[in-house]
């Protein structure tokens, strides 16, 4: 039988084919040592392909409103300009204990300029304490829960409360021009991915995705850059927020 | 073929534990703060006589000031020479931006025969360029008119939506003791022209062609519904039952609705725009129904009825049908009027410490939301044809005037009137 031809071009082809298999086989091999290694390094949370978006708020300190009642407004109307009127009493100073917990609403232009006036301590305690006496009073209680938080927004508390600060810290700086269309508050969104130190401070912040609207892109970076430092995260959340982030998702409008 | 299949493999090492540590908690942030634009509008350059432009400039400020997408700035701070012209060219951008303008809008006014040629340009003060110009002719004595088809240009430029400045306002002045004249003016109550004449003249609205106001009136005794123009003659238009009281043209301007009294309760009925074929549609004996607000699309009416014990706010389908109620929290709510956008009805409401205040009701989800609070009693809400502002009467400054503000409650502005007594205003075009 004739057998040498067809073995001999075999023979020839084989460390070609060996090297690919070879080169392959090594890559697949390195690719998942690779991962092993840098997840164990990096301690990445599990991928959770069906992670929903976290819905989080801060509860208020407060008594909850009866249901039946018409609401109250958060913030009343500035008044009409010529209108003279009392200033607001200012609000109290923060407890010494507390960790550095944001206020949440931009203050009034008239608070600003009349808590520069009050610096002296004894004046302050003297308003804080009238301050308590009428919420005491309970007509002008806020409606909350008992266990919130005195810079609570919200009447219900949900998810976790860090993420509910946050959220709240960078809401306070989240400005939009009101000449935005309402195609445009429906429509747009970008996300920006922002990492955080232990003691708050913003450590990296990068573009996630674009709403393809330069202003509106611009108007999230400059809120999130606007908000750091960031209150300090809880010891759970520290390596999470240092080394994988967090990612916030802004759209205009909310319900 | 080699070099690519290693170039790949190096890629997917380095991309996939960069794709591991990628996942980060989502926090969804929405419910911006929306912020009016930081505009500076100085004088307009004018050769034009000078009624006519203070006039008009009064006019367009308002303008910009009520619409809402503007904090108009005050003129006193502004650095920029007067004569600095109308040209992205010869505009020192930097004076304006040390102000804190985000935007510049510049007018100008040339006399041109019989007529004022108004200009106005609108220029991104950041970018330090023109953005839009419009221009616009005018008969001499129109000043207020032609700011407000400048003011109406620049919004449609900017927001893509129907402007609320060329439209016009129909309301109830008290004249001397008794008396309650109807008026119909520009959106912003001024150049009111008398409608009624004489007598007790009560709820207008505006007529669909924005040149007349439908109005209750007693002149024949009872209250009727009567339709008039300004400085023509008045023409019955609805008289059934003991008392026809308070008008509404559904948006296609082609039915009426309006509210039957008689001893014992009071009923909604709808009729065509002329006032024939007029029909009950609710049917409730004992109860009062009344206040009947069209939606949008001219399907659903909004209305009060106290059928529940207290008046509340209801819809229901323009036959009579599908009665819902839709207010739950207070227990004095009136003055329903809808969204032209279709999604919140605005009512007036009684609240726990006996103040009257407005809020809006989503249709959908029934959540009320407050605009007024602590500031005298504000009543009385009437819709900008393209929703975004709310006309409404307030006693803050101690007899009932009308204000502006935009649909989340926010600046609130007194109109540019003589102070007066007014009431029931209603926003048509």
């Amino acid at each position: 039988m004739s057998t040498p031809a067809v073995p001999s071009l075999l023979v020839a082809k084989q460390p070609a084919w060996s090297r690919y298999v070879f080169i392959s086989l090594a890559g697949h091999v390195g690719v998942v040592v690779a991962a092993l290694i840098f997840s164990k390094i990096f301690d990445a949370p599990p991928l959770d392909l069906s992670q929903k978006p976290i819905h989080a708020s801060l509860v208020r300190l407060g008594t909850p409103r009866e249901k039946d009642l018409l609401p109250r407004k958060e913030e009343p109307p500035p008044p009409p300009p010529k209108a003279a009127e009392a200033p607001p009493a200012p609000t109290p100073p923060p407890p010494e204990k507390t960790v550095a917990v944001p206020s949440l609403k931009p203050a009034p232009p008239v608070q600003k300029t009349s808590g520069a006036k009050s610096g002296d301590p004894d004046r302050k305690k003297l308003f804080s304490a009238f301050n308590t006496l009428s919420k005491s009073a309970g007509k002008d209680d806020p409606e909350g829960a008992l266990d919130g938080d005195r810079n609570g927004d919200a009447a219900k508390a949900e998810g976790e409360r860090y993420y509910g600060l946050l959220k709240a810290r960078v809401q306070q700086y989240y400005d939009l021009p009101n000449t935005l269309s309402d195609q445009e508050k429906l429509r747009l969104k970008a996300a920006v991915h922002i990492f955080i130190g232990r003691t708050g401070q913003l450590l990296k912040v990068k573009a996630d995705s674009s709403s393809g609207n330069a202003l509106f892109d611009q108007a999230v970076l400059t809120a999130t850059k606007r908000a750091s430092p960031f209150p300090p995260p809880p010891e759970t959340l520290q390596r999470q927020l240092e080394s994988g982030g967090v990612v916030l998702a802004f759209t205009p409008s909310g319900s | 073929v080699k070099t690519s299949s290693v170039y790949a493999l190096l890629l997917s090492l380095v991309s996939l534990p960069a794709l591991a540590t990628g996942q980060a908690p989502v926090i969804e942030i929405s419910g911006a703060n929306f912020r009016a634009v930081p505009v500076a509008y100085p004088v307009p350059s004018s050769e034009a006589a000078r009624p006519f432009t203070a006039e008009f400039d009064a006019a367009l400020n308002f303008d910009l000031t009520a619409s809402g997408l503007f904090q108009v700035l005050d003129r006193k701070g502004f650095t920029a020479k007067a004569d600095e012209g109308m040209g992205a060219a010869s505009i020192n951008f930097s004076r304006w931006q040390d102000v804190g303008a985000e935007m510049l809008v510049k007018a100008n006014l040339v006399p041109d025969g019989d007529q004022v040629r108004g200009e106005l340009r609108l220029f991104n003060v950041v970018g330090a360029k023109e953005d839009f110009r419009t221009e616009r002719a005018v008969p001499a004595r129109d000043a207020r008119r032609l700011a407000h088809f400048l003011a109406d240009a620049l919004y449609r430029n900017l927001t893509h939506e129907p402007p609320p400045f060329s439209t016009h306002l129909a309301f109830v002045k008290k004249v001397g003791q008794q008396g309650k004249d109807v008026f119909l003016s520009d959106w912003d109550g001024k150049n009111a022209l008398l409608v009624s004449q004489g007598g007790i003249n009560l709820l207008p609205t505006v007529l669909p062609s924005g040149e007349g106001v439908a109005f209750t009136s007693y002149k024949r005794g009872k209250p009727e519904i009567f339709s008039q123009r300004p400085g023509g003659a008045a023409n019955p238009l609805v008289a059934v039952g003991q008392m026809t009281t308070g008008a509404a043209f559904s948006p296609d301007g082609k039915r009426l609705a309006f509210s039957v009294a008689d001893g014992e309760g009071a009923q909604i009925w709808v009729s065509s725009a002329e006032g024939s074929g007029a029909r009950a549609i609710t049917d409730t004996n004992y109860f009062i129904n009344s206040s009947p607000a069209w939606s949008p699309d001219g399907k659903r009416l909004a209305f009060v009825s106290n059928r529940g014990g207290s008046p509340q706010v209801y819809v229901m389908n323009a036959d009579g049908t599908g009665v819902k109620r839709l207010s739950f929290q207070g227990n004095y709510n009136q003055t329903p009027a809808w969204s032209p956008r279709g999604d919140v009805i605005a009512f007036t409401a009684r609240d726990e410490r006996n103040a009257f205040d407005i809020f809006t009701i989503n249709v959908t989800s029934g959540k009320v939301n407050r605009l007024t609070q602590d500031q005298g009693n504000n009543e009385e809400p009437t819709f900008s044809p393209n929703g975004r502002l709310l006309i409404f009467t307030s006693t803050r400054r101690g007899p009932s005037e009308l204000y502006v503000m935009t649909v989340d409650g926010n600046n609130q502005l007194p109109l540019p009137v003589e102070r007066g007594d007014y009431t029931t205003p209603d926003w048509g075009r």
